[in-house]
């Protein structure tokens, strides 16, 4: 505001604010187009016929071929994959979720004693990886029978997202302001009721978001199930796509159409709660 | 409001409730997480006569003593070091940069943190395959691409010099909104009058970048940053697809050799000697970085 007096320093000040302003706007939708072109490829290549995403990959597809999809599912026998893969996500996202909103109540609301240890015990499972733990998990599933089982892939693929969950839930309900939970309490509530009545609508949006990401997770989790399900028959659609790559070398437009396949749920799903994600990731990293 | 009423289980009698209530989760850890992680540290101590048998047999630190010999491995573990290091200077440092230019731009910037984000939501799987077809040395779209605008292309994946960085920039690509995310989140924390009084003080942009910005994101950046090391040490899904460690074991890491001395070879005790190596790094690396920026807040 300085600058007020002349109007040709006022001027300058404008059009460099102007070009300043064009850069940014340009470097920001450069990563807009990085972040979408691969995927439009892979819509693209999925919708052409080999010989025509031979040609161009970057046209749009002059006769979708929609029948690529339907060829995978049935007479590929890709269906029961996707329902494998249903199967897997939808369970260790709701064992993730239960176990986690309890524990998340039980550290939020209570003081005891080893509770810090308890919690910290808990945050270390944060830095295991499944190559961490692969051997022992692998002979333990052995042991109880529960290689190539549906129990075999969902049991440890539910505590990988587990201490996240923990987590989250506890830094949600240490949210919830304490005069609700007091009165709940001074009315007789008990702690079920206490979480059903009080916790429970108020933490629902960081319940969707937890049980959102668990799915995402598992839907795209990859190395538990390549290890655990080794016959066809159980293997989620993650693990099915490599056997078909092998099968179908070089015929880009049915690989991309198998990946279409894989991810297009979670995009929806993605689109339609965004906010929901964005709750759930960053809540975490930003309380102390 | 007088003194609180909330629930107090530790001072006067023991309450066994909150107990009741984190059973479940530690027990769940304890059988899936912790008591797998003991059990690869005891498995390393051992080997067994031939592959895939549980006749251990002692052999104290001999699994060790082979590992730091075993050229494939430390060759592994130098790879993911070299990804960390490249993710933090890619999508982590893009990230920040992204969600600076974003700050102070109302609606329109969570339309661009959302898709930013889009390639996070996509299975590593999926981004290796359709990366493997972009990466085609003969019909892939990349070199096509190259050629076109007067450049030569590549055999990106094939070529051992540059096959890590080719993957790297697999895992940048799905993962700069996701650092985008964090960061923005951390910029909504920091008040505007802060940069209004360093304005005043004649601070210009990267100095306000530089003491604003970055030490306020203390938290944020603390937190990326060991997520990336924990993320870029175990990966394996994206790699496993793209190369499978190749051309020639220039980009294996050691999740790959932990599968292939485990499931392939069947030698569980090395493998679960790699695994205990990995855990160790894992913790040590994130307790530096910890520690790191939290004696730099103590010395303010």
């Amino acid at each position: 505001m300085a600058d007020m007096g002349s109007p040709k320093k006022k001027r300058s000040y404008h059009s460099s604010r102007l070009i300043q302003s064009a850069i940014i706007h340009l470097i920001l939708l450069l990563f807009v187009f990085i972040a979408l072109f691969p995927i439009y490829l892979m819509f693209n290549a999925a919708l052409k016929t080999s010989r025509e995403l031979f040609q161009s990959f970057l046209t749009l597809p002059t006769d979708p071929q929609w029948q690529n999809f339907g060829f995978i599912l049935n007479e590929q026998g890709y269906k029961g994959a996707l329902y494998n893969s249903m199967i897997l996500s939808t369970s260790s996202m709701i064992l993730t979720t239960v176990i986690s909103v309890l524990a998340g109540y039980g550290f939020a609301i209570y003081r005891f004693v080893g509770k810090q240890w308890l919690f910290l015990l808990v945050l270390t499972g944060l830095m295991v990886s499944e190559t961490s733990v692969l051997i022992p998990v692998y002979q333990l599933l052995q042991d109880l029978g529960l290689l190539n089982t549906y129990g075999g892939m969902i049991l440890p693929q539910a505590a990988l997202g587990l201490t996240f969950g923990v987590f989250l839930m506890t830094t949600f309900f240490k949210d919830i302001p304490r005069a609700l939970i007091d009165a709940a309490v001074v009315d007789g509530g008990s702690d079920l009721q206490v979480l059903r009545y009080v916790i429970m609508p108020l933490a629902r949006p960081a319940i969707m978001s937890l049980a959102l990401i668990e799915f995402m997770w598992a839907w795209n989790s990859f190395f538990f199930p390549l290890v655990i399900a080794t016959k066809q028959w159980l293997m989620p659609m993650s693990v099915r796509i490599i056997d078909f790559m092998g099968r179908f070398t070089f015929r880009y437009d049915m690989i991309a159409a198998t990946t279409v396949i894989l991810f297009t749920p979670i995009l929806v799903l993605y689109l339609i709660t965004q906010r929901s994600f964005h709750r759930g990731i960053t809540f975490g990293a930003l309380k102390d | 409001m007088g003194e609180p009423t909330w629930k107090d289980a530790g001072m006067g009698r023991f309450n066994v409730r909150p107990y009741i209530f984190i059973a479940p989760a530690l027990i769940y850890l304890g059988v899936w997480i912790f008591y797998p992680i003991l059990n690869a540290l005891v498995l390393s101590f051992f080997d067994s006569p031939t592959g895939r048998s549980r006749d251990y047999f002692w052999v104290g630190l001999g699994n060790y003593a082979k590992l730091f010999q075993d050229d494939l491995f430390l060759k592994s573990l130098y790879h993911n070091i070299i990804w960390v290091l490249l993710s933090i200077a890619l999508p982590v440092v893009l990230g920040l940069l992204l969600a600076v230019l974003l700050a102070g731009r109302g609606r329109t910037r969570l339309m661009y943190a959302s898709i930013y984000f889009i390639p996070q939501t996509v299975a590593a799987v999926c981004a290796a395959i359709v990366w493997r077809w972009i990466y085609d040395p003969s019909i892939g779209p990349l070199n096509w691409l190259l050629e076109t605008i007067g450049l030569t292309g590549r055999p990106w994946l094939a070529d051992e010099s540059i096959v890590l960085i080719a993957v790297n920039m697999i895992g940048s690509w799905s993962y700069y909104g996701f650092c985008v995310l964090i960061f923005m989140a951390g910029l909504q924390n920091i008040s505007p009058e802060l940069y209004d009084a360093a304005k005043i003080d004649g601070a210009g942009a990267l100095q306000q970048f530089f003491y604003v910005t970055i030490p306020l994101l203390r938290n944020a950046i603390v937190f990326v940053l060991v997520y990336t090391i924990i993320g870029s040490m175990k990966f394996f899904d994206l790699i496993f697809v793209a190369t499978n460690g190749g051309p020639n074991e220039a980009s294996t890491v050691v999740g790959l050799r932990i599968y292939w001395h485990s499931m392939r070879e069947g030698r569980f005790n090395y493998a679960a000697t790699m695994s205990t190596i990995l855990t160790v790094v894992i913790l040590a690396l994130s307790v530096v970085v910890i520690r790191q920026i939290v004696t730099e807040d103590e010395e303010d």
